[in-house]
C-alpha cells in the first residue's frame, strides 16, 4: 500500500513545485513525508530554557517528524557563535536577534531571514530605587550595565533618544554585580532577568523599570535565520522548519504545563540550573511577546515591517550598518511563514 | 438522670467525674507545659546550633579569605612569571586544606605581560592524585565574562562569589573568594584576579554530619537565596528560597527569606515543604559570605517524646481510675449499707408493725445517730399509740353514756305533735335542739282537768352533762310543785327555794311558765328570769308580753315572783323561746338580737306552729351561714284557734 501510493505522492508534488518556479534540485526531495526524512540542525541562542520552548515542544510532539524533518537542536551559550557556527557549516538554521542578523548581514554574511518569531522587545533596565534611581533622568551618570555585542544597540539608542548618558558597563551573565550594589541599574530581560531579581529576594516595588518596548524601542528579537544557499538548496525544509516551529510555540501556548515539562526535561538533561517558576515565568512572557495581545499589534511570525525599518535605523545611527537593507532581500518570510 | 440512681453509684459517678476532671487537666497541663518548655529549649538549641554552623563555615571561610587577601599581595608587590606563579598556587593548595583550587586570571591589558597564561591549580576529582594545573586563558574558558573575575573588577574589591558549577575550569561546584590585584597597589592599573576556591562538598558533608534527628535536616542557602546544600538535591542550585515560595504559594516563606537575605537569626514554624509536615525552623547568617544555614525539624518527630510521655501518663491515669472506680464503689457501698438497713427497718415500721427493732448501728456518725433518733421514734410513737387506744376507748365510753343521757333529757320533754288531738282549739309545736349532745334548755306542757294547759320554757346556766341534770332536777320539781300550787307565781318561788337550797354548783335556771285557760284564752304567767316570749297578735302585729318581776330561779331563797295576764284571742300565738334564738351568732360572731326575731317571726307568722318554728329553725341556720350553734334553741309556738266551746270562767289575778 505504501509502496504503491508514494511514488504517486511524490510526482505530484514535484509536479506541483514545478509549477510554483522552485528549484529543480530540490524539488524530487520535496514529499509531506519522505520516504527518507530530511535532516536539519537548529541552534538556539542559549542553553535550555523556556525562550525556547515551541522548539522543544516541536521536536517533543513530533511537528517536525510529520513534516519529514529530523531536526537535531543544538544549544547555544555564552561560549557559542551563531553566525559564525551558521557560515561555517555548524548548523544550518539558527535562532538569532534581528539586530544581531542585520549586523551579520552588514558585514556580507549571506543570511537569511525566515520568519520571526518574537515580535516584542524584552529589554528592560531596572534601577535600585533605593540608589535613587526613580525616573530615566536619574541614570544620567550613573553607573549602569549594559550587555555588550548586539544587545548593546538598542540601549545605547534608547539612552540617546531619552537624553540620557549614564556610564556604562559591559554586563556579562550574571546579575550578581547589580545584586552586590556595584551598579546603579542594569540591564535585564523581562523574560529572564527580571524575574531572576525576584527570586533573589528583589521585591519588585524596590526597582524601577524600564521596558524599552513602553519607549518606542520596538527591536524584535528571536527569528529563524539559514544561509541563503541552503534556502536556495532546500526551500521546502526551510519552511516546514518555520511551520513546524510556530507550531510548537501554538501548541506550547495552549499547553503551558506540558510545554513546561518538556522544557524541565532539557534543563534537566542540560545541567542547567533553573527552577520550574522561572521557566513558567519565562514562558508566560515569551508568549506574550509571540502572540500579540491585539492582532493590530504585529502578525504571528512575520517581521514588521516597520519595527524592521525602525531597527534598521537604530543600527545605523550605532554605525552597526552602513546602507538601507530592504526587508524583502533580507527576508522570505512571506515564503516560508505564509507557505501553505 | 442521677437521681434514679442509688446514692452509691451517684456518689462513685460524681467522685470519677470529679477525679477525671482533675486528672484530664494535670495531663492536659503537663502536655502542654512540657512542649512549651521543649519548644523553648528546641528554640534555644536550634538557634545555638544553626549559628555554631555558620561559626564554623565562618571560620574556614575566614582562613580563605586570609590566604587569598596574602596570595593578592604576592601580585601588587612584582610581576611573576607563569611558572612561579603555578609554583605559588600549588603551595597555596597544598597547604590549605580548605582551597579546593586557586589562580591568577590578568587583565587583558596584562595577559601579554604574563605569557598568555592564566595559571590555575586544584585538586583532582580523585583524592590522592597530584595537583592540576591548567591556564584558564585557554580552551575558550572566557574568564573575563565570569563573576568570578567581573565582580572583584567592578566592585574593587574582594568578594565571594555566587556557588556556581566551574565547567572548564574545577568542574566542580564551588564557591569563589576572588581578590582584585593592582600592580604596586595603584587602583588604576588593575593587574587582574586572585581566587580562591572552595569545593561545596565539605560543607554538604558538614550540613550532613548535623544531628537534626531522623527527619531533620540542614540546609545552605547563598546571599541570592540560593540552595547550596539541601536534603532534595534538585534545590541545589536549581532553587532559591523565593523560587520555592512561588512555586508552594507560601508567601510566608518568601518574607523568611528576606530575613535571611538581611543577614538576621531567626526562628520559627512552617509547613515543610520536603516532608510536608508541621516543621520548626532556625537559621542564622554566615557574616563572611552573606549565607544563611537554616535547620529543620519536624514538629512531630519532637513532640512526639512529650505526646508519648503524656500517653503512658494517661494509661497510668485510666489504670488509677479503674481501681478508684473499684474503691469508690467499696466505700460508697460500705456507707450506705446501714443506710439501706434503715430503709427495709422503715419500710416495716412505715406498715404499722411499730414492734419490729431497728438495725444496731455501732459508731457515732450521723446514720448511727439516725438510727438511734429512728428507733427513739419508733418507741414513743408506739407508746402514743397505745395511750391513743385508752383514750379512744374511753372517750368511746363516754360519749356512748352521753348519747344515752341524750335519749333520756329528750324523753324528759314532750315529742309527740300534736300532743292533744282532740283539743281542736288548740295548735302546739315546740322544738329543742340542744347545742352539744345533751344540753341545759327544756320546754314542757300539759293540760289540767279544768281546761288548763301549762307551757314552760327553762334554760340552764351551763351546758352539757351538769347542766342536763340541772335541767332534769327542775323540770321534775316544776311538774311535782305545779301540781301543789297550779299558779305560775306560786310555783317558780316554791321552785326557787328547792333549788337554792343547798346548791353547791351554783347552777340556776331562767324559767317562763304560762297557764292558759283555754276556753277564755287568758293567759296566766310568770317569769323567772327568761326572755319575755313574743304574741303574735290577730292582726299581725307582734308585742313582748308585758315584763312581770321575777329572778333567776335557783339562785337565792325566798324571792318573790310577779304574776301577769293577757288575754289571746282566736288565732293569737304565743312564741317562747330561750336565748339560743336572740343570741345566734354569725361568723361575724354579731348576735341575732330581739328585732330579728321579730323580723323573722313576721314573716312566718301566718304558718301554722310547726311550720312557724321550722321557718324560724331554717332563718336561724342561714343567720348562722356555718358558724358553730353556741347556744341551745329552744322554741315553743302556741296557737288558740278558737274560744267559747267551754265554760268561760273568768279568773282574778292574784298577787
Amino acid at each position: 500500500m505504501t509502496r504503491l501510493v508514494q511514488p504517486l505522492r511524490s510526482v505530484f508534488l514535484a509536479g506541483a513545485l514545478w509549477s510554483l518556479g522552485g528549484s529543480l534540485a530540490v524539488g524530487a526531495a520535496e514529499p509531506a513525508v519522505p520516504s527518507k526524512p530530511e535532516s536539519a540542525t537548529l541552534m538556539l541562542l542559549w542553553t535550555p530554557q523556556s525562550q525556547f520552548a515551541g522548539y522543544y515542544v516541536a521536536l517533543e510532539k513530533g511537528f517536525f517528524r510529520k513534516r519529514g524533518l529530523e531536526v537535531t537542536l543544538l544549544r547555544g551559550g555564552p561560549d557559542r557563535d551563531q553566525v559564525q557556527d551558521l557560515k561555517e557549516g555548524r548548523t544550518e538554521f539558527t535562532l538569532l536577534w534581528l539586530p544581531t542578523a542585520l549586523s551579520a548581514r552588514a558585514q556580507g554574511e549571506p543570511i537569511l531571514h525566515l520568519g520571526q518569531v518574537v515580535n516584542r522587545s524584552n529589554l528592560a533596565i531596572v534601577g535600585w530605587k533605593d540608589r535613587g534611581v526613580q525616573s530615566l533622568k536619574d541614570l544620567d551618570g550613573r553607573r549602569v550595565s549594559i550587555w555588550g555585542g548586539s544587545f548593546r544597540p538598542a540601549f545605547t539608542t534608547f539612552f540617546r533618544a531619552q537624553g540620557v548618558k549614564p556610564d556604562i558597563l559591559t554586563q556579562n551573565f550574571s546579575i550578581n554585580l547589580f545584586l552586590l550594589r556595584g551598579v546603579d541599574a542594569c540591564s535585564v530581560m523581562r523574560y529572564n532577568e527580571y524575574h531572576m531579581l525576584y527570586q533573589c529576594g528583589v521585591e519588585r516595588h524596590e526597582l524601577t523599570t524600564f521596558f524599552l518596548s513602553d519607549y518606542d524601542c520596538p527591536l524584535p528579537e528571536d527569528g529563524l535565520y539559514c544561509m541563503e544557499k541552503t534556502f536556495r538548496e532546500r526551500p521546502a525544509v526551510c519552511r516546514a522548519l518555520v511551520e513546524a516551529s510556530m507550531e510548537g510555540w501554538r501548541y506550547a501556548a495552549e499547553h503551558r504545563e506540558e510545554a513546561l515539562d518538556i522544557v524541565m526535561k532539557q534543563v534537566r538533561q542540560g545541567h542547567i540550573p533553573a527552577n520550574r517558576s522561572h521557566m513558567r515565568w519565562m514562558l508566560d512572557t515569551m508568549i506574550d511577546s509571540i502572540f500579540p495581545a491585539r492582532p493590530s499589534d504585529w502578525q504571528v511570525g512575520l517581521l514588521n515591517r516597520e519595527a524592521y525599518q525602525k531597527t534598521v535605523a537604530i543600527l545605523k545611527q550605532a554605525g552597526l550598518i552602513r546602507k538601507e537593507l530592504p526587508l524583502d532581500s533580507f527576508s522570505v518570510q512571506e515564503d516560508c511563514v505564509r507557505a501553505p | 438522670m442521677l437521681r434514679n440512681v442509688t446514692i452509691g453509684w451517684r456518689m462513685t459517678v460524681l467522685i470519677l467525674v470529679g477525679a477525671g476532671c482533675i486528672l484530664g487537666a494535670i495531663i492536659g497541663y503537663g502536655y502542654i507545659t512540657a512542649r512549651r518548655l521543649l519548644e523553648q529549649e528546641l528554640r534555644d538549641k536550634a538557634c545555638y546550633l544553626a549559628e555554631a554552623t555558620a561559626n564554623r563555615i565562618e571560620t574556614v571561610q575566614r582562613a580563605v579569605e586570609k590566604v587569598g587577601q596574602g596570595l593578592s599581595l604576592q601580585f601588587d608587590r612584582e610581576m611573576l612569571a607563569p611558572a612561579d606563579i603555578y609554583a605559588l598556587l600549588e603551595s597555596v593548595v597544598l597547604q590549605n586544606t580548605e582551597v579546593f583550587g586557586s589562580a591568577f586570571a590578568p587583565s587583558p591589558a596584562f595577559l601579554e605581560a604574563y605569557g598568555r597564561e592564566a595559571p590555575y591549580v586544584c585538586r583532582p576529582q580523585q583524592p590522592g592524585g597530584p595537583l592540576i594545573r591548567l591556564s584558564l586563558a585557554a580552551n575558550n574558558y572566557q574568564y573575563e565574562t565570569k563573576d568570578w573575575y567581573t565582580l572583584p573588577r567592578d566592585l574593587g574589591r574582594a568578594t565571594w562569589t555566587e556557588p556556581y558549577y566551574d565547567e572548564g575550569g574545577g568542574s566542580v561546584l564551588m564557591v569563589t573568594y576572588a581578590v582584585p590585584c593592582y600592580l604596586r597597589g595603584r587602583t588604576n592599573s588593575f593587574l587582574g584576579v586572585v581566587t580562591c576556591d572552595v569545593s561545596l562538598f565539605w560543607l554538604t558533608d558538614l550540613m550532613a554530619s548535623l544531628d537534626l534527628g531522623k527527619r531533620g535536616y540542614a540546609f545552605l542557602i547563598s546571599a541570592n537565596g540560593t540552595y547550596m546544600t539541601h536534603r532534595r538535591k534538585d534545590f541545589i542550585m536549581n532553587e532559591t528560597v523565593f523560587s520555592v515560595a512561588e512555586e508552594s504559594g507560601v508567601p510566608a516563606l518568601r518574607e523568611i527569606g528576606r530575613r535571611m537575605l538581611r543577614g538576621e537569626t531567626g526562628f520559627g514554624e512552617l509547613i515543610s515543604f520536603v516532608t510536608g509536615e508541621a516543621s520548626w525552623f532556625a537559621f542564622a547568617p554566615v557574616p563572611s559570605t552573606r549565607w544563611t544555614v537554616g535547620l529543620v525539624f519536624p514538629k512531630k518527630e519532637l513532640l512526639d517524646k512529650v505526646f508519648s510521655l503524656s500517653r503512658t501518663l494517661a494509661l497510668l491515669g485510666i489504670l488509677g481510675f479503674i481501681l478508684l472506680l473499684g474503691v469508690a464503689l467499696a466505700i460508697a457501698r460500705s456507707i450506705t449499707r446501714p443506710l439501706r438497713q434503715l430503709e427495709a427497718a422503715t419500710k416495716t415500721l412505715s406498715t404499722g408493725n411499730l414492734d419490729a427493732p431497728l438495725p444496731p448501728i455501732e459508731g457515732e456518725d450521723e446514720v448511727a445517730r439516725l438510727s438511734r433518733s429512728f428507733d427513739a421514734m419508733r418507741r414513743s410513737l408506739k407508746a402514743h399509740v397505745e395511750q391513743l387506744r385508752a383514750t379512744t376507748a374511753a372517750k368511746e365510753r363516754i360519749e356512748s353514756e352521753i348519747h344515752i343521757a341524750r335519749s333520756i333529757q329528750m324523753s324528759l320533754v314532750p315529742r309527740t305533735f300534736p300532743p292533744f288531738p282532740d283539743h281542736d282549739e288548740l295548735e302546739l309545736f315546740a322544738l329543742l335542739d340542744p347545742a352539744r349532745d345533751i344540753g341545759g334548755d327544756f320546754y314542757d306542757f300539759f293540760m289540767e282537768k279544768d281546761d288548763h294547759l301549762c307551757l314552760v320554757v327553762g334554760d340552764v346556766s351551763g351546758k352539757g352533762v351538769p347542766a342536763a341534770l340541772f335541767m332534769a332536777v327542775t323540770r321534775t320539781f316544776f311538774r311535782t310543785l305545779w301540781n301543789a300550787e297550779r299558779d305560775p307565781a306560786a310555783t317558780l318561788a316554791r321552785l326557787n327555794n328547792e333549788l337554792a337550797r343547798d346548791n353547791e354548783p351554783s347552777m340556776f335556771v331562767t324559767l317562763f311558765c304560762a297557764r292558759i285557760h283555754l276556753p277564755t284564752g287568758r293567759c296566766q304567767y310568770a317569769n323567772g328570769g327568761h326572755n319575755p316570749p313574743f304574741v303574735i297578735r290577730a292582726d299581725g302585729s307582734i308585742e313582748r308580753l308585758p315584763k312581770v318581776k321575777g329572778t333567776l330561779v335557783g339562785g337565792l331563797e325566798d324571792m318573790q315572783f310577779e304574776e301577769g295576764f293577757v288575754d289571746l284571742k282566736p288565732g293569737e300565738t304565743l312564741f317562747l323561746y330561750t336565748d339560743g334564738v336572740t343570741e345566734a351568732m354569725n361568723p361575724d360572731e354579731v348576735l341575732t338580737g330581739e328585732n330579728w326575731t321579730i323580723d323573722e317571726l313576721k314573716k312566718v307568722r301566718t304558718r301554722d306552729c310547726e311550720s312557724l318554728i321550722g321557718g324560724m329553725r331554717e332563718a336561724l341556720k342561714s343567720y348562722a351561714a356555718g358558724a358553730e350553734q353556741s347556744d341551745d334553741i329552744t322554741m315553743l309556738a302556741f296557737r288558740l284557734k278558737s274560744v267559747g266551746n267551754h265554760e268561760f270562767t273568768r279568773i282574778n289575778t292574784k298577787q
